[in-house]
């Protein structure tokens, strides 16, 4: 009797009981949302790269044809140059003023939560609103900044921000940072939180100041997260478009021009398919770069 | 036993049973009856003149419906949106019927339009013939692949009030004169502010018309020879420079399409290079601003006087399943009882292309939109003399000559702005 309740099992069901099978068939849709979503683009991406496809017109193959274009376009060094500036500082700043976030935000006081809560604001918010709110303020006629410089001093109407290109470039460093440090801030307070206590009173007990127990028990504990941020911040910051787009669509005479916005002037803009597909994959090599140099300082951990 | 295990929904295998069949149930209805009537799907960019988007809605698409029985969809894409709209459609196949071109989706999607010759020919007949500009802004290798709608001209706006403070009751006629008085009234602390940055409109139409004024040109009208390498260009360059230090905020370098409009009314500048946007917003927001707001055609160069030619035009998406109605329904929409009366909503932000509407009562309601009608005979793609042309569509995008301008005025040396503008030319027609 026993043996024939087992025979009656459906084969399909001993199959779907074994781990391996079950664990790929649960990972099977999530897959198949990346390999349309994201796989399918990226390859079709490189495909259009190497053709010269003029938007609405077949594409003919031209081999690296596009790149050359690219190494021989001084626009598209300065975007290079644009993209990395504002990358590296963006992320500096990030880095410092969201660990300094955390630390603040990790103390016990009234309001805690609220405050917390309204830190997240400006990532929260969409980028294209709140950058509309910065033009309003960037612009000297109506800026408060302007207003405070000129009442300090300062010849009228006061620093054009979005007039001079190195003013334009601090511009959007200065917004991407303020978008940014609620990310970093948020999730470094959540590893701040796993630090046990212990170590803090154990440090203390044996003499530790408040700059040493810093540097020795939080900043170690804390260096996997930190990078784990930064990688995530890295990405989204190279390939910013939104901010750009709205403050200064790259002017002025592109020195806020960086790799999205160009890639999307020279596809959409000027209907060159194939060649904005070559400048928007230029971010690759970059990125591929610093993600496996990331990832293998963590593991070396 | 077994039946109440498989098809019960508290167990997981009734569950997913029960949800499949209920899946296969739904899919295996009859399609209902398919709709008898048929619908045409035009695609616009918001007009900045609201009026103009609900005359269609409004009057337009239910005369059409109440006379034909066909639907008509107005499908409004946001300002700036328009080319990645266009190409979303060219590309998929579908999306839209007609589609409504700014000055470089006729050549970009020439391809994917139809030829329209023969409704173009007879509305031209009609209406008093088209203008040289209207031919300019759609024929694709001889073929009529649009049919022209209107210029938006791009015209200068002036502060009479300002301007007759240091004695200037007309507007100058060279752009030499409008220096001086420029230089006069930004000592007065109401500068010029002309749009220098990586904008859509006010930028191009100034700078263009600046270049052509001093005999400066991109491209020869062979299509191929680069020639901005020139001494006119070189003294449109020197101009510029001389222009913006002395009569304009330093801002002007970053401004975008909206900045102008803004300072306008903020009353920060004296004198730009707009749409009729400015008059138009300021009669109704800022009536004591629009008292003293006028307009006029741009300054003269030694070698002519010129204005962009940002056209506006209409194409039939060769693949669109309702060719023939929608064949009939430009003819039905370009005809004077319905183009008279959408032109004449919007003011005469829509500068129409038709001789027959030269004398067009639309043109007294505004005395001061006249100098908008009057330039239509010096508009000119940019790229001109060379045809319109997908390179010429590239150094719009990339700003090549706003950025020779503005790099100039930003402290650059004239040979060193004009070296990289023909550097980057010689790349982008390479292939021409």
């Amino acid at each position: 009797m026993i043996a024939n309740a087992a025979r009656r099992r459906a084969p399909l069901a001993v199959l779907l009981d074994r781990q391996s099978v079950f664990a790929w068939l649960m990972m099977a849709l999530p897959l198949a949302f990346l390999a349309a979503l994201v796989g399918y683009p990226f390859f079709y991406g490189i495909l259009l790269s190497l053709q010269d496809r003029p938007v609405a017109h077949v594409g003919t193959f031209i081999g690296l044809k596009n790149f050359q274009t690219d190494l021989h376009d001084p626009i598209f060094w300065q975007v290079a140059i644009n993209t990395f500036v504002y990358t590296g500082v963006a992320t500096a700043l990030k880095m410092v003023g969201g660990l300094c976030l955390a630390l603040a935000m990790n103390q016990h006081f009234r309001m805690k939560n609220l405050v917390r809560a309204l830190l997240l604001l400006p990532f929260i918010v969409p980028t294209v609103l709140s950058t509309v709110a910065w033009l309003w303020m960037l612009d000297p006629a109506f800026s408060v900044v302007n207003r405070l410089l000129v009442a300090l001093g300062w010849p009228k109407p006061g620093p054009s921000w979005l007039g001079d290109p190195t003013l334009a470039m601090v511009s959007i460093i200065i917004i991407n940072t303020w978008r940014g440090l609620p990310f970093y801030g948020i999730t470094l307070l959540a590893g701040l939180q796993t630090v046990p206590p212990e170590l803090y009173e154990a440090a203390a007990i044996d003499g530790a100041g408040g700059w040493h127990r810093f540097r020795l028990i939080t900043l170690p504990l804390l260096r996997p997260i930190i990078l784990i941020v930064t990688l995530f911040s890295v990405i989204f910051t190279f390939a910013d478009f939104q901010l750009v787009y709205v403050l200064t669509h790259g002017g002025p005479q592109n020195a806020t021009q960086l790799f999205a916005t160009y890639a999307f002037d020279i596809a959409m803009g000027a209907g060159q398919l194939g060649l904005g597909a070559s400048v928007a994959l230029a971010m690759l090599p970059a990125l591929a770069l610093l993600i496996v140099a990331l990832t293998i300082y963590l593991r070396r951990d | 036993m077994t039946k109440r295990v498989t098809n019960h929904p508290t167990t997981r295998r009734g569950f997913l049973n029960l949800a499949a069949a209920g899946t296969v149930a739904a899919l295996s209805r009859p399609a209902p009856a398919a709709a008898a009537e048929k619908t045409i799907t035009i695609l616009h960019e918001s007009s900045f003149i609201k009026p103009f988007d609900e005359y269609v809605v409004n009057t337009l698409a239910p005369a059409y419906e109440k006379e034909t029985g066909i639907k008509i969809n107005y499908e409004v894409t946001s300002v700036g949106s328009l080319p990645t709209r266009i190409s979303t459609i060219a590309e998929t196949g579908s999306g839209a019927d007609i589609a409504m071109n700014g000055l470089l989706q006729v050549i970009q999607f020439g391809e994917k339009y139809l030829d329209v010759g023969d409704i173009a020919g007879d509305i031209g007949e009609a209406q008093g013939g088209w203008y040289d500009a209207g031919r300019e802004a759609v024929l694709v290798e001889g073929k009529w692949k649009a049919i022209p709608f209107s210029n938006i001209g791009q015209l200068m706006n002036w502060r009479t009030d300002w301007f007759a403070e240091v004695g200037v009751k007309k507007f100058p006629e060279t752009w030499e004169e409008l220096h001086e008085v420029g230089k006069k009234l930004k000592a007065k602390d109401h500068p010029f502010g002309f749009e220098l940055g990586h904008g859509f409109g006010d930028n191009h139409g100034w700078l263009y018309p600046l270049l052509w004024s001093y005999g400066g040109a991109e491209v020869a009208p062979d299509g191929k020879t680069v020639v901005i390498d020139s001494d006119e260009t070189a003294r449109a360059v020197d101009f510029c420079r001389e222009f913006f230090k002395d009569t304009m905020l330093d801002d002007v370098l970053g401004w975008t399409d909206v900045s102008n409009n803004k300072a306008w009314m903020a009353e920060q500048i004296s004198c730009t290079n707009n749409a009729e946007s400015i008059l138009w917003f300021a009669k109704r927001e800022f009536p004591e601003i629009g008292k003293v707001t006028d307009q006029a055609m741009n300054p003269a160069g030694p070698k002519g006087r010129f204005h962009l030619l940002n056209s506006i035009s209409h194409s039939i998406f060769s693949f669109s399943p309702v060719l023939e109605e929608a064949r009939a329904f430009m003819r039905w929409l370009m005809e004077p009882k319905q183009l008279g009366g959408w032109y004449a909503i919007a003011d005469s932000y829509y500068q129409p292309l038709l001789h027959g509407y030269d004398n067009a009562p639309m043109w007294s309601v505004e005395p001061r939109n006249l100098p908008y009608r009057d330039a239509l005979t010096s508009v000119h793609l940019p790229g001109w003399p060379a045809p319109a042309s997908r390179q010429l569509a590239e150094s719009v995008a990339k700003y090549v000559v706003i950025d020779m301008f503005a790099k100039a005025c930003a402290g650059a040396s004239t040979k060193d702005v004009i070296k990289s503008a023909e550097a980057q030319l010689k790349g982008i027609y390479r292939s021409a």
